[in-house]
């Protein structure tokens, strides 16, 4: 016995070395995986953002440091594509959030067919966007404007003005997600147990006093999913805007960004070119790849700020049952 | 332990597997951006290649379904890169002279004057080439009483067109001319329209113009002429093409018989011949981008084959060349084949299309002006200049505004 007693730590040890090297064996794939997939391009995005790389593969470009961070910060296409999405996305949050809570809170009223709304809601969501572009292209160009349809517009809005282009693409980009946003909502609202309605109906409280004390609150979660789903794929927005506007219509530069730059002309510049727009252009049409890549990790480091400071001021609403 | 082993080897296989990839050395890889002629040249090149031993691999990559100009770079990335690629003009060797081998001592190099040369060296072979003026149908022109050869003067086309205008019910017209401005369509503009202020009047290989541009110095004269032009053009073009139009729409009107005018090169052939065919006459116009008597249109190389200089292939790149340029077979595939007009001299063979035959008339007759819209700066006619133009077509802005921002514009490139 006492032989065993004095074995047992050093066996112990043993043990433990080969549990940790199965553990990392174990883990290995899945890490090594993460790292070419996640880790690998994102640290080369960040060397080819200080370089003045092409986009051609000869191995011969060189280290500039952060001379494209410098380009872009007084490029006032990139300030314009900034000052656009945030609005765009503003807004796009708000109506998106509005239409899916609405459209939830009707199909989960006692109807027929509810499920058939449901469904019917959701289905824009999975055509995909350059798909849904060109068909509302048409749409608004010759159906809802044009000689031949309805003729409820003069000029189509998406070449009429720049703000108008803007109201369009939010409309199509509802359509195309509320219904997905909806979903969330709908399991949230599930869940919201039926006896604290019951009990509120007893004490007398109405529709709007239910929504504010108790749906609401109830739902805080939903919402800290739903806002921060849409603001990330409004901030994102790229095929829609491609094929639906091609970023246009053109439009002067605001007196304002000519002013923060010290620009003594008028350049024009795309009413809709969204950032990731904007990113691509610079990379692919201009041929900028290093410029495009430090737009992309300042366009990168934005987002990931604001989506954190969205979930944390989301989670503080939330409440547990 | 032996299992440990087991796993790392295991590992370690499926690493250097999938490092492997397949490797040929007697492939030559053609990477090109017409999709309309994918399978002609395919047919083409695969008879080359079975009788000088060699794989020819065509990839095409162009049109509205896929972006040439992304595609090329990811080609770049790999290991079996294309050893003869396209580019465009000169703004193509700026984006891509990295990797461009320059052609020496070759055949076809006396056959042509059309090669892409930067400081007495030759780079680029011309694939074809192609020409824009304006295209008119003779039908309407001659209902209207309208003698192509008018067409010669901004104050002949004003003439022209107010009579169209005024028959256009009569004629049975949406409107005179046939012009797209808006969003995606900014090469008619930025590029096209806008070479009328790089080459009009000029000499074929007077690079004064666009030599200026690039230096940032705008010539204030020739943009005013430039814009009396686009005033006309924009006046008299059907509206709802002009600012909502697509590539469709526009030629599709032309088909119709919807416009007298159409502003597009013979590339459109394919469509207008498409069925239903065209069954009415069709010629070319100058257009009068400058003032005084215009005697020419734009004609020139659209794009140039090019020697990837990091491709394993060059020898039997530069032979495919050759023997395209040179042979019979090269000659009938480029003219009978593909349709397009050549740009070696040594080609006999006519040409049938309605535009390029239109086109060829004016290029043998020399009356043509240059193509320098490709030699400005990537992004700087369709990313830069269009919008201006499309901002013009609203009426966002005056004629003076206009010639205002593309002089400034073409200062940005001091």
């Amino acid at each position: 016995m006492a032989q065993a007693i004095k074995l047992n730590p050093k066996k112990k040890l043993g043990k433990k070395a080969s549990e940790r090297l199965w553990f990392w064996l174990f883990l290995a794939p899945a890490l090594g995986a993460f790292a070419i997939m996640v880790w690998v391009p994102f640290f080369m995005g960040v060397y080819f953002s200080m370089t003045d790389w092409t986009g051609l593969n000869t191995g011969r470009q060189i280290l500039i440091g952060f001379e494209n961070y410098r380009t872009i910060f007084t490029d006032y296409r990139f300030i314009y594509s900034f000052s656009r999405t945030v609005i765009y996305s503003v807004l796009n949050i708000l109506v998106i959030n509005g239409v899916a809570f609405g459209l939830s809170l009707l199909v989960t009223q006692k109807f027929k067919l509810k499920n058939v709304y449901r469904a019917a809601f959701f289905i824009p969501n999975l055509i995909g966007g350059l798909v849904l572009g060109f068909i509302w292209q048409f749409i608004f160009n010759n159906i809802i404007a044009g000689q031949v349809g309805l003729q409820l517009l003069e000029r189509s809005p998406l070449s009429s003005s720049p703000n108008d282009a803007m109201f369009a693409l939010i409309a199509v980009v509802t359509w195309q997600y509320a219904g997905y946003i909806m979903m969330i909502y709908i399991a949230a609202l599930q869940n919201i147990p039926e006896d604290l309605i019951e009990a509120s109906k007893i004490d007398g409280a109405n529709a709007v006093q239910r929504m504010r004390a108790i749906v609401l609150p109830l739902v805080a979660q939903a919402f800290t999913v739903a806002l921060f789903l849409t603001l990330v794929t409004s901030f994102k927005q790229f095929d829609t805007v491609q094929s639906l506007t091609n970023s246009g219509p053109a439009t002067d530069l605001p007196l304002y960004i000519r002013n923060l730059l010290n620009i003594t002309t008028i350049p024009t510049v795309s009413g809709t070119s969204l950032m990731a727009v904007d990113i691509y252009r610079e990379a692919f049409t201009r041929f900028n790849m290093g410029v495009g890549q430090a737009k992309a990790i300042v366009f990168f480091a934005v987002l990931l700020l604001i989506s954190i400071t969205q979930v944390y001021v989301n989670k503080k609403r939330e409440v547990e049952l | 332990m032996k299992k440990v082993l087991l796993l790392l080897l295991a590992l370690f296989t499926v690493v250097t597997l999938a490092a492997c990839g397949g490797s040929g050395d007697t492939e030559l890889i053609i990477f090109q951006n017409k999709v309309e002629i994918d399978a002609i040249l395919r047919e083409y090149a695969d008879a080359w290649g079975e009788e000088n031993g060699i794989t020819v691999t065509v990839r095409s990559c162009g049109g509205d379904a896929c972006a040439y100009g992304d595609r090329i770079l990811t080609e770049f990335q790999g290991t079996d890169q294309p050893d003869i690629f396209v580019i465009e003009g000169l703004g193509g060797f700026n984006d891509f002279k990295d990797k461009i081998l320059p052609f020496e001592n070759q055949a076809w190099m006396d056959d042509t004057d059309l090669g892409l040369t930067v400081d007495g060296v030759v780079y680029g072979f011309p694939v074809n080439i192609e020409a824009w003026g304006m295209g008119y149908n003779k039908d309407i022109l001659d209902a209207a009483g309208i003698n192509p050869a008018s067409l010669n003067s901004l104050a002949g086309y004003r003439a022209a067109f107010e009579k169209l205008d005024s028959m256009k019910a009569e004629l049975g017209l949406t409107g005179v001319v046939g012009m797209a401005a808006g969003a995606g369509m900014e090469w008619v503009t930025g590029l096209h329209n806008f070479n009328g202020y790089l080459s009009a009047g000029l000499d074929y290989d007077d690079r004064s113009v666009i030599e200026d541009l690039l230096a940032g110095q705008p010539n204030m004269d020739r943009l005013g002429q430039l814009a009396d032009w686009v005033e006309l053009l924009f006046q008299y073009a059907d509206q709802t093409i002009l600012l909502e139009g697509t590539y469709d729409s526009q030629v599709g009107a032309f088909k119709d018989q919807k416009v007298a005018f159409i502003h597009q090169g013979n590339w459109i052939d394919p469509n207008l011949l498409g069925a239903p065919a065209i069954d009415f006459p069709v010629g070319y116009a100058p257009h009068a981008s400058v003032s005084g008597t215009v005697d020419a249109i734009f004609v020139g190389a659209p794009s140039y084959y090019v020697i990837n200089r990091d491709g394993n292939n060059t020898d039997a790149a530069n032979q495919f060349l050759n023997d395209l340029a040179l042979t019979q077979e090269g000659h009938s595939y480029m003219v009978e084949k593909a349709n397009m007009v050549p740009a070696f001299r040594s080609v006999t063979l006519p040409v049938t299309a309605p535009l390029s035959a239109a086109a060829n008339v004016w290029a043998q007759a020399g009356k043509s002006w240059a193509w320098f819209q490709n030699d400005m700066p990537s992004g700087f006619g369709m990313g830069e200049a269009g919008p201006i133009y499309f901002q013009y077509a609203q009426g966002n802005i005056t004629k003076e505004q206009f010639v205002q921002r593309l002089a400034d514009l073409i200062r940005t490139l001091q």
